[in-house]
């Protein structure tokens, strides 16, 4: 049994082979945001979920103008291929690669292990940031068919449709709240969202390298937790991050045709009111 | 309520950078980060945890004779922001009195203006590790009364 979609997926062996292949950009995407800036794949760009992709104002992802401006700037095309690799495990970059496609992008890769797997192999990090001569990219508009809103996940819940909860075991149960004083990383109200299962997003991941777990792995993972491929799934953790990494697994690795991301998340659903909530 | 001098100017002197200049500190302090000292490496596992980051951070308070306190950490490499960080609070607050690190308002980098240059979760572990200075400040008070 392979990978549905195994095209998506690249290993750093075909990253290292690729490093001056112009049909091809290597962006990293972090948590950590000055990881990039200490040492990078030679030859890649930093896209910031933070200060790239979102809205400078508005709680949402920067405009179609923006996001053209940004691909512009790293000098890629329609057709190139992108390839995103970070810190955590994927995390920002499963982000980064999922919103590249609410943009249109098609051609796009996740570097199996990310930078994790990258360094422990020896392999190079330079500080050099790389220039690319501008392109004049087209964004399509966005492709509302991967992002979950929040009256399509109350919809979802009270259709006991599949939702996924890839948070932490304790946070699904409502154990973790938001700590005192701090507010702007918090909910109101901690548990999850009615007739979301818990599968949290680490068990899609060996730990050793940050790679994918097999293909026979991950469908035992979720077919065993109820989610499968006919019908639509959504995630969903707490800003969105983490459930891309799930979103990439279930859309591309065992190819559910029908996955969205919630990037509203906890932060949106624990504070919005009125909101059901289960613990 | 005055910050300890230190820290104040270090306050200052981020209230006037530009984004970008902001970031090359971070990293500059992220880059200075003192390795965890011989003798405390044996004894990493007494250090206090602090949970509020999503990065394993550790921290020991030193007593020093004068009865100042030397702050100790140990963040992984991989986590250059929060080295950064952390890196600005023992520039700013080693050296002082346990009195002086109880009074820092837990709200003292907003001038810093930080949230244009990291998100505002990152400055949620920035807060976590205050707090923890606190308490290590606050135990030393009560060992001596």
């Amino acid at each position: 049994m392979s990978y549905v979609h195994p095209e998506y997926l690249v290993e750093t062996e075909w990253v290292a082979q690729n490093l001056e292949n112009p049909n091809v950009r290597i962006i990293e995407s972090d948590e950590d945001p000055l990881l990039y800036a200490v040492g990078h794949v030679p030859g890649a760009v930093q896209v910031d979920w933070f200060s790239t992709l979102q809205h400078p104002l508005r709680r949402d992802f920067l405009t179609k103008e923006k996001f053209e401006e940004v691909a512009s700037n790293i000098g890629i095309t329609n057709d190139t291929t992108v390839v995103f690799y970070g810190d955590k495990s994927n995390w920002f970059a499963c982000y980064a690669l999922w919103l590249f496609q609410y943009f249109g992008h098609q051609n796009v890769r996740i570097m199996n292990g990310g930078r994790l797997k990258w360094e422990k192999e020896g392999r190079p990090l330079v500080k050099d940031v790389p220039t690319f001569e501008k392109t004049s990219y087209r964004a399509t508009e966005p492709d509302k068919s991967i992002r979950a809103f929040r009256e399509e996940v109350l919809q979802q819940s009270s259709a006991k449709k599949p939702l996924v909860d890839v948070r932490s075991p304790k946070e699904y149960s409502g154990e973790l709240i938001s700590m005192p004083n701090y507010p702007q990383e918090g909910a109101q109200r901690g548990g999850h969202i009615p007739g979301a299962v818990s599968i949290p997003w680490s068990q899609a991941v060996n730990e050793a390298d940050s790679t994918f777990k097999r293909p026979d792995e991950l469908r035992a993972l979720y077919e065993g937790k109820g989610i499968k491929p006919d019908g639509e799934v959504i995630a969903y953790c707490r800003i969105g991050e983490r459930s891309s990494l799930t979103w990439f697994v279930l859309k591309y690795l065992l190819g559910y045709p029908n996955v969205k991301n919630y990037d509203g998340s906890w932060t949106e659903w624990g504070n919005l009111v009125d909101a059901p909530i289960e613990r | 309520m005055s910050l300890p001098p230190k820290l104040q100017e270090i306050v200052d002197d981020f209230s006037g950078m530009t984004r970008e200049e902001k970031l090359e500190t971070l990293i500059a302090y992220a880059e200075t980060f003192p390795p965890l000292p011989e003798w405390l490496r044996e004894r990493r596992d007494n250090m206090e945890p602090v949970p509020e980051c999503m990065t394993p951070v550790f921290l020991f308070a030193e007593h020093l004779p004068t009865g100042r306190i030397h702050f100790h950490l140990d963040i992984p490499p991989q986590s250059p922001t929060v080295r950064g960080l952390a890196s600005i609070l023992t520039n700013g607050l080693n050296g002082c009195t346990p009195e002086e690190i109880i009074s820092v308002p837990g709200d003292f980098y907003l001038p810093m203006k930080l949230h244009e240059a990291i998100s505002q979760q990152r400055l949620t572990g920035f807060v976590g590790v205050l707090g923890h200075m606190k308490q290590e400040a606050v135990k030393l008070l009560e060992k001596k009364e």
